[in-house]
């Protein structure tokens, strides 16, 4: 029971490191840290967050830019892996390397074998699940994907959404407020 | 005697570069946010010589990027990732010269007189009734210009929300915001880029740099130094933010310490100076206004893109007794809807976030128990909580009542914050969808801007970390003036509490110590 529980606890840890750090991702322009060969994701995790970037943005017939034609994988490797403390880098690449391996239990292959339905249907699965890591890993794995994806300003466009303002509807700069006088 | 020349004096690690700082001054003051802020002003103003030191960077306003996800990657602690241990929380603060101040929603309520009451009764704090106060919420609102939201100052989505409201004849609550001119860009958490919200980066503190105080960013306090059960200055260290390599050490010789690192960094420092837990308290009884926020579809665009991010509330529960959660709207940008729902993977996601623009959102927010704590595992930060069983019966209620306002405003269907598929698709449905709901970790997707509690104020130093006037039981002349004082959560915003109460132990300190 023990191990169990040592073992929940990990994941548990690791779905903090996905869920927490996720909102930390931002676009290409404004990457802060220096993407070091540690930070830097192994084959199996570039070949997770392919398959969940096609299977969570399945654009073909809608008007939202195809995720391929955009630096998705390298956003969030550059905007939020680069900055990733290293203990919280570790825990993830364990959570990914789980998650992609426990397709096997029902589809007798890793997450980034399974077809796309299969890989869908595994995932919504996964954020139904009794197990909270599972939950946990299935929400933060696609949240971090599809925050990456938006992230990048060129997608807002098919929304409608003009993004930052100020500059263009020429805001004036308020300043400091002067100091009360007595 | 004030320069009146209203600009901050800020030094950065750019502005360093001897490997050791030795400082002396009246008054250092760790954390430039609200309390902070209040604090290295109100002193500063009496003659004492105040030196402010910020852990985070400065920012000056023409640099905020005007997109949520950067801003936390610049603006926020941990990046914006700084969340519970199970990750289903994430706890949003400031850090940055002007501290949470400059990132939140502006919002402003008094600390209502049941809680002063409260407190009073249960905590000793016999001294903060309403009419001591008083002046001092008069005082701030002043200062920072907080007003009610003028007819203008609304946004698409709340103009829907507050019909919504008044079909069920809601008393609708207008927001009082320390906003002056507000632009209505929607980027209050992104920071005011143009300077309307009056965060303490455009106001007490440049005036305590008119009044000779100097700020020192990218500085982390690492331990506060006493002798003989006395304060008496810090230890810290100027860390390059690029690299994350320490520069500088710095040394601060003080006879008065003003501890405002916020709720989470405030005990973690106690905790490892080694000092003020005593009562073994410190770092206990957080508590953090778990939120969660329901999205609604509309069947044509709202475009509810920009406006005032707050214009509109509901508290008619808001206190314990009443059920004990808040009703608030908010804008809502893209980057934060493509996480805030879950359709379904695939073409359900890609429907839901192309019909982003016929969406808007309300947020529950509710009152809860003081039931984490904040501490140290392995040197890294850990904020154990998890929501309460009958707090989450409280979130439940106010979502119902939720689902009701976005019905009634006209909305074709809502998406839960879950982590699973949680639609629900009519009024007739919300009670069965709702009740269905457990309490589970990972299972929901919780935001909270107020976490508050960790050192708690009280007359008993056997339970509680800070005295009623704000000075640790254990130290003298160390005083606490964040968030992290409140005895209990409060169902509000706290920001004017804490704008107050800091106002209160600034006018304690300076008696107490005549320049």
């Amino acid at each position: 029971m023990s191990q169990i529980n040592t073992q929940r606890r990990q994941f548990l840890k690791i779905a903090t490191a996905m869920t927490a750090t996720v909102m930390a991702c931002s676009s290409m322009q404004v990457m802060a840290g220096v993407l070091t060969n540690e930070k830097k994701m192994d084959s199996t995790e570039q070949a997770v967050f392919k398959k969940m970037l096609a299977i969570a943005l399945p654009t073909e017939g809608s008007t939202l830019v195809d995720p391929a034609t955009l630096p998705v994988i390298a956003t969030i490797e550059g905007a939020l892996l680069a900055g990733m403390p290293a203990h919280i880098r570790k825990g993830l690449n364990q959570g990914i390397h789980y998650f992609n391996q426990s397709a096997e239990k029902n589809y007798g292959k890793p997450f980034t074998h399974l077809s796309d339905a299969q890989a869908t249907e595994f995932v919504d699965a996964w954020s139904d699940s009794h197990v909270a890591p599972h939950r946990a890993l299935s929400m933060g794995i696609k949240k971090l994907t599809v925050l990456a994806y938006w992230a990048i300003p060129t997608t807002w466009a098919p929304l409608g959404y003009d993004g930052p303002v100020s500059e263009k509807w020429g805001l004036k700069k308020r300043g400091v407020t002067p100091e009360p006088q007595a | 005697m004030s320069t009146n020349k209203n600009e901050l004096n800020v030094k950065t690690a750019a502005d360093i570069s001897a490997a050791q700082l030795n400082l002396a001054a009246d008054v250092v003051i760790i954390g430039s946010g609200a309390g902070g802020g209040i604090n290295a002003y109100e002193l500063a103003k009496t003659g004492k010589k105040v030196i402010v030191l910020e852990a985070g960077p400065y920012v000056p306003s023409e640099k905020f990027p005007e997109m949520l996800a950067a801003s936390m990657g610049m603006m926020y602690e941990g990046e914006g990732g700084q969340s519970n241990t199970d990750g289903d929380i994430t706890v949003l603060q400031g850090r940055c010269v002007g501290g949470s101040t400059v990132v939140n929603a502006a919002l402003c309520f008094r600390t209502p007189d049941y809680y002063l009451k409260k407190w009073g009764k249960e905590y000793g704090l016999t001294n903060l009734t309403p009419e001591v106060m008083l002046p001092y919420f008069e005082k701030v609102e002043n200062n920072l210009g907080i007003s009610e939201v003028k007819a203008h100052e609304t946004s698409v989505g709340a103009e829907y929300i507050k019909k919504g409201m008044k079909a069920l004849d809601i008393p609708l609550g207008l927001a009082r915001r320390n906003i002056r001119d507000c632009a209505m860009t929607g980027f209050c958490f992104a920071g005011c880029k143009t300077d309307r919200k009056q965060s303490m980066a455009v106001t007490y503190l440049p005036w305590a740099c008119n009044h000779g105080a100097e700020i020192y960013a990218d500085t982390r306090v690492t331990k506060i130094n006493t002798a003989n059960g006395i304060a008496s200055g810090v230890e810290a260290e100027v860390v390059d933010q690029a690299t994350g390599n320490v520069k500088t050490r710095l040394s601060v010789k003080a006879s008065i310490v003003v501890l405002a690192a916020g709720p989470t960094g405030s005990p973690l420092l106690l905790q490892n100076s080694g000092i003020c837990n005593s009562s073994g308290q410190v770092g206990k009884n957080f508590a953090c206004h778990p939120s969660l926020s329901v999205t609604a579809m509309f069947d044509k665009k709202l475009n509810d893109f920009h406006g005032a991010t707050h214009s509109l509330f509901e508290d008619s529960h808001t206190l314990p007794e009443q059920g004990g959660w808040i009703q608030l709207n908010a804008v809502q940008e893209p980057v934060e809807a493509s996480f805030m729902a879950e359709p379904g993977t695939g073409k359900p996601y890609v429907r839901y976030m192309q019909n982003y623009p016929n969406s808007t959102r309300l947020i529950t927010l509710i009152h809860d128990k003081n039931v984490g704590e904040v501490t140290l595992e392995n040197g890294y930060k850990e904020i154990r909580y998890q929501v309460d069983d009958e707090d989450f019966e409280a979130m439940k209620k106010g979502l119902k009542d939720n689902a009701r306002i976005l019905f009634a405003a006209g909305a074709s269907y809502l998406y839960l914050p879950t982590s699973d598929k949680t639609r629900i698709n009519s009024v007739d449905d919300i009670d069965k969808v709702i009740d269905e709901l457990k309490n589970e970790p990972a299972r929901y997707r919780y935001t909270s801007f107020h976490p508050q509690g960790t050192c708690r104020m009280g007359a008993d130093k056997t339970k509680t970390v800070v005295n009623p006037y704000g000075e640790t039981h254990d130290v003298k002349n160390l005083y606490i003036v964040d968030a992290s004082l409140l005895p209990t959560s409060i169902g509000y915003n706290p920001s004017e509490t804490v704008y107050a109460l800091a106002s209160y132990i600034a006018d304690q300190i300076n008696s107490a110590n005549p320049s």
